[in-house]
């Protein structure tokens, strides 16, 4: 391990934290502008060129604000709450490789920060320790809206994880591995959704109510509960939120193209190993429009009616659907 | 000292001391948080060892899916802001006396133990082969599969329990 | 109902009870019956039970500080249709106490606690005998006659005051504020400690605590700040996990005493105070309030007229309802879409109502026998196109991405239901009442303006619950649409407007309600005039506060979540619950 090895490292990570957080930025315009055409709207145009600058205008609002701090919170849990959200959201793309390789600057750079072998369950991992930081922030603000939207958002987040982890058996199943680079190795061909219809779709709602996105959105049912989690929040505290959902969505979008739509490959992405990151951009792209699209179209379902979805419906598919995938596994290799 | 030694020791002073405060505090969603650090210290000593896969495994089922359920019950009782009562009750000295005893024999019989005394191998494993020897054993018959299953029966008593303690029973009969 | 209910007679009420109950109201200009106040019950009930009378439509009271008494006057009517039966109860004031209704008519109960709260009228086995619009701790009941208010000046407008020679004065000028309050003895602003709403919590319904698991409420305030209460509005739910246990509506937030303000103010002077009301349906509160007043100066309305009239109110119920389903929609958590395709649909029609008043929402349209100005050739053009292109083409789009998605469906269905009997029990007006599959539509069941003349019918649901609302609006929608097609189609041309305009009109003493079956419910006016230039008594039966009544029988048993929607689906508008 070589002094460059950990300056590359380094430079990756950095790189990666500050793309998550620039594409936050850019995802909230996008959303914005997005649903306002969808709304027979404008949206936000008027600072900079299309709008381009409005993140930075909003940046700028949301430092100036006041920190507010409820007088009955817990309040180190209650700072703490916003941190603990956003750092699983920035590092669960940590074992996404962008690309196989190139070269730069001499060096023959790998477009992975991590290939670990149990990337998978890394990605399992984080995401599981993602629920604490909105549990602790509807806790700590002691409202009873917040509560609920933590309590919502706790319940919620288990049941779904099973069916989210049990949709992504089956990419493992096929590539053999928990390996992603090899998993996206083995898409070289066939990305993993078309064999793979139903853990893609279940992967797919599951992330929706993973992130806590429309019509999952539940935690926060402006309706509802206000804000649910992040009610009593304010200033950067409420943008540390606001910005852990929004890298979630990238995140869950990277990590999705990368395990059903076989991430970086595409045509050509051989010979240009620059192509790799295009593509899987690309692909995070369309994820994101999706989302945006949905949440712009259909209404909230409601909590009683997400539970049931995902024990008796979303539960049970991704269970069969490993079951079968397993069977057609062991039947079609060659011993 | 090498570097990950005291790595290692810092780690255990985190697990540690986190273990001690979960008894200690007073809020009980405190305790809970301090659970999770304490599981948390267990996982990165897991990951000191080079094994990735029982790090993650042990963030994924103890911090991701127990202790979550843990505070998820927490937040479900009454007053959870409130600090109520003193920590320790009338015989609290009794305890001490008594789990110092427990503990010093633990280590005497310990120490004495001939078997504890042996040197660890490093066992020569591919990288991923363990788990894979790890999943083998699970469901070979001549392994562990009788356990494995047991415990699946287990779980599932406990389910069934779960759910005949919580049911609206006068809904049902109605 | 049997039978006989059907054609007893009101003209022999007298003799059907003991004499000295009942007796007929012979002050010229009014009508109905004078009940005595310790029958009261027995006549309601004989009322509900044997002729029919089961929807009591308005409660409301009157003082006539001269006489020294109050009128409590009592308007019901059988939801088979037909004219009202007006009774009143008179008692003294030094003894303002009347039996309460809302054992038999439970649709009272609001208005009882509005009587209260304004008039200072106890009404004596009333469950929940709280103020409603005024908080708390207010001093005194403000539609009292001897009740003034801070900076008060004279009894009526235009106060001299306001124009010495020519020039406008500001009032807070001549009166800095803290001359002018009043408060009550022993009350210190600065170390006054806000009681809690003991009252209103213990007031809440519970369940029985499940001892084994030691379980408990949790009472949530939803509002008075809170996105989806349509306005500042506060519901007060007690919760067993997501469940709703019980719910209490507080309003009054936004309250400002629109009836003694309009009392103050001369007739004419009210007409634009009305649009203030339900903001988004302006016309129609022009219009029942043009009706009542006309009925008391018997004034007959130009043809012309009453087809513009007519056709702006059918406009207006259109814009309304796409209003309300777009906003039902957000309140279901379709992140605004659905609402602004429909704002964009109801844009047009203001559009319309800015051309031919000049406002776009206060439009102030109706005068005491017509209009204020006449619709152009070229309005009448634009009505056309709308009403055979554009709106019709746009609700099918609504229709078809909307009611049968699968998410609204299983949101809306079966939630929030009211049946029939509850829905009349409960007095719900409008689009409510109808889903409950109560075919009552003022429209026809009492037919005013030519409304006998039109071709269109009473739409009903099966079901009583949200998505029966949803459906009743969209389908009211096409009912509107086939009304002002004829209107477009029958239009004469003449006067618009009876007499000569004037600022200051005659009105003959006497009672009058009037009432139009507005987008919401039942809008309605009671106006009691002596003859002067000011209404006497001006009293709003505004329908979304009466719908409110049912709120909590609805919600009881649901899910937080859907609380939200049930509200929605009622269509409040806080302008006019609050009032």
């Amino acid at each position: 391990m070589d002094a460059g090895m950990i300056w590359e490292w380094i430079i990756k990570s950095i790189f990666l934290i500050l793309f998550m957080t620039g594409g936050f930025a850019y995802v909230t315009l996008l959303e914005r502008r997005v649903l306002a055409r969808m709304q027979v709207r404008i949206g936000p145009n008027r600072v900079g060129k299309f709008g381009l600058l409005q993140p930075i205008a909003d940046a700028v609002k949301l430092i100036f604000k006041e920190e507010l701090i409820p007088a009955g919170a817990d309040k180190l849990m209650f700072i703490v709450a916003p941190v603990i959200t956003v750092i699983p959201a920035l590092i669960i793309t940590g074992v996404i490789p962008w690309g196989t390789s190139i070269n730069l600057f001499g060096r023959e750079i790998a477009l992975s920060i991590a290939n670990v072998n149990v990337g998978v369950l890394y990605i399992m991992a984080v995401t599981s320790i993602s629920v604490y930081g909105i549990t602790l922030a509807g806790w700590s603000s002691n409202n009873k809206y917040a509560m609920f939207g933590g309590l919502r958002s706790t319940a919620q987040m288990i049941s779904y994880e099973l069916a989210l982890g049990l949709s992504l058996v089956g990419p493992i199943l096929l590539a053999g591995s928990m390996n992603v680079m090899d998993i996206v190795q083995a898409q070289k061909t066939l990305p993993f959704a078309l064999l793979q219809p139903a853990g893609f779709i279940v992967y797919f709602m599951a992330t929706l109510a993973e992130i806590n996105r429309a019509p999952f959105d539940m935690p926060e049912a402006e309706q509802e509960l206000t804000a649910g989690y992040h009610t009593e929040y304010s200033s950067m505290k409420f943008a540390l939120f606001f910005m852990a959902e929004y890298i979630k969505m990238i995140a869950v979008a990277m990590i999705g193209s990368t395990m059903f739509l076989g991430g970086f490959q595409g045509p050509f992405v051989d010979q240009l190993p620059w192509l790799g990151p295009v593509y899987l951009f690309g692909k995070v792209i369309v994820w994101l429009f999706v989302d945006i699209w949905i949440r712009a179209t259909l209404p909230r379902i409601r909590y009683d009616k997400l539970m049931a979805l995902g024990w008796k419906v979303m539960y049970p598919i991704a269970l069969l659907n490993v079951f079968i995938t397993g069977i057609l596994v062991v039947l079609t290799t060659k011993r | 000292m090498t570097t990950l030694q005291i790595v290692f020791l810092i780690i255990a002073a985190i697990t540690l001391v986190s273990a001690c405060l979960v008894v200690m505090t007073r809020k009980i969603m405190h305790a809970a948080l301090w659970l999770v650090l304490s599981l948390m210290g267990v996982a990165m000593v897991y990951a000191t060892l080079q094994s990735g896969f029982y790090a993650v495994v042990q963030v994924l089922v103890y911090i991701g899916a127990i202790s979550t359920l843990i505070i998820f019950a927490v937040m479900m009782t009454r007053n959870v802001m409130e600090d109520v009562g003193p920590q320790s009750n009338r015989g609290w000295g009794l305890a001490l006396v008594g789990s110092l005893i427990l503990f010093a024999g633990t280590s005497a019989i310990l120490l004495t133990w001939d078997k504890a005394q042996t040197v660890l191998q490093e066992i020569p494993a591919v990288n991923g082969e363990n788990i894979q020897m790890l999943g083998l054993a699970l469901v070979d018959p001549m392994g562990f599969l009788i356990p494995f299953e047991v415990a699946s029966v287990l779980l599932l008593a406990a389910l069934v329990a779960a759910i005949f303690l919580t049911a609206d029973i006068k809904r049902s009969r109605s | 109902m049997t039978e006989a209910t059907l054609i007893n007679p009101l003209d022999t009420l007298v003799d059907q009870f003991p004499s000295g109950w009942v007796k007929k109201d012979e002050r010229p200009g009014y009508s109905g019956f004078i009940v005595e106040r310790e029958h009261l019950l027995e006549f309601a009930r004989t009322m509900r039970d044997d002729f029919g009378f089961d929807y009591l439509s308005m409660v409301t009271a009157s003082d006539y500080l001269a006489e020294g008494k109050f009128d409590v006057v009592y308007y019901a009517y059988k939801t088979i249709g037909g004219p009202a039966l007006i009774f009143k109860v008179q008692v003294p004031r030094e003894d303002a106490v009347v039996p309460s209704l809302v054992a038999l008519y439970p649709g009272a109960d609001f208005q009882e606690r509005e009587v209260w709260d304004l008039m200072g009228i106890r009404f004596e086995g009333h469950p929940d005998l709280r103020r409603i619009l005024m908080w708390e701790g207010f001093e005194g009941h403000p539609l009292r006659k001897d009740w003034k208010e801070p900076f008060y000046e004279e009894d009526v407008k235009p106060y001299k005051s306001r124009w010495p020679e020519g020039k406008p004065v500001n009032a807070d000028d001549r009166n800095p504020f803290n001359d002018n309050v009043q408060y009550p003895t022993g009350f210190d602003p600065e170390r006054w400690v806000p009681e809690a709403e003991t009252l209103l919590y213990s007031g809440l319904q519970r369940t029985t605590h499940n001892e084994e698991f030691k379980t408990d409420e949790l009472i949530v305030n939803m509002g008075p700040q809170h996105p989806s209460t349509h306005g500042v509005f506060r519901m007060v739910v007690s919760l067993q996990g997501e469940k709703i246990v019980d719910l209490k509506p507080v309003m009054g937030y936004l309250h400002r005493n629109h009836e003694k303000i309009a009392e103050r103010n001369t007739f004419l002077q009210n007409m634009p105070f009305t649009d203030r009301l339900d903001y988004t349906t302006s016309m129609s509160n022009n219009f029942a309030y043009a009706l009542a007043v006309e009925k008391l100066m018997g004034l007959q309305v130009p043809e012309r007229a009453d087809y513009i009239r007519v056709l702006m109110a059918e406009l207006t119920r259109i814009m309304n309802h796409f209003f309300a389903t777009g906003f039902l929609l957000n309140d279901l958590g379709v992140y605004f879409t659905a609402s602004l395709y429909a704002i964009e649909e109801r844009e047009l029609i203001l559009d319309i109502f800015e051309e031919i008043s000049g406002s776009r929402m206060m439009c102030n349209y109706f005068r005491f026998g017509g209009v204020v100005r006449d619709v152009s050739d070229e309005v009448l053009k634009k009505i056309h196109n709308l009403v055979y292109d554009r709106i019709p083409r746009k609700l099918d789009q609504f229709d078809a991405y909307l009611t049968n998605n699968e998410i609204l469906r299983t949101r809306c269905e079966g939630v929030g239901v009211l049946t029939a009997d509850q829905a009349i029990a409960l007095s719900t007006a409008g689009p409510i009442l109808r889903a409950s599959g109560v075919p009552y539509d003022v429209r026809r069941a009492d037919p005013y303006s030519i409304y006998d003349r039109l071709e269109f019918d009473v739409i009903t649901g099966n079901h009583g619950d949200i998505y029966d609302r949803y459906l009743v609006r969209v389908a009211e929608i096409k009912e509107s649409i086939k009304i002002v097609k004829q209107l477009l189609r029958d239009i004469p041309s003449g006067p618009i407007l009876a007499g000569k305009p004037a600022y200051q009109v005659r009105v003959p003493a006497g009672e009058s309600y009037g009432r139009v079956e507005g987008p919401k419910g039942e809008m309605g006016f009671y106006i009691v005039s002596n003859g002067k230039p000011n209404p006497e008594r001006y009293h709003v039966r505004a329908p979304t506060f009466i719908n409110l009544t049912s709120l909590a029988p609805m919600s009881r048993g649901e899910k937080v979540a859907d609380v939200v929607v049930i509200l929605g689906a009622i269509d409040i508008v806080l302008g006019e619950v609050d009032r």
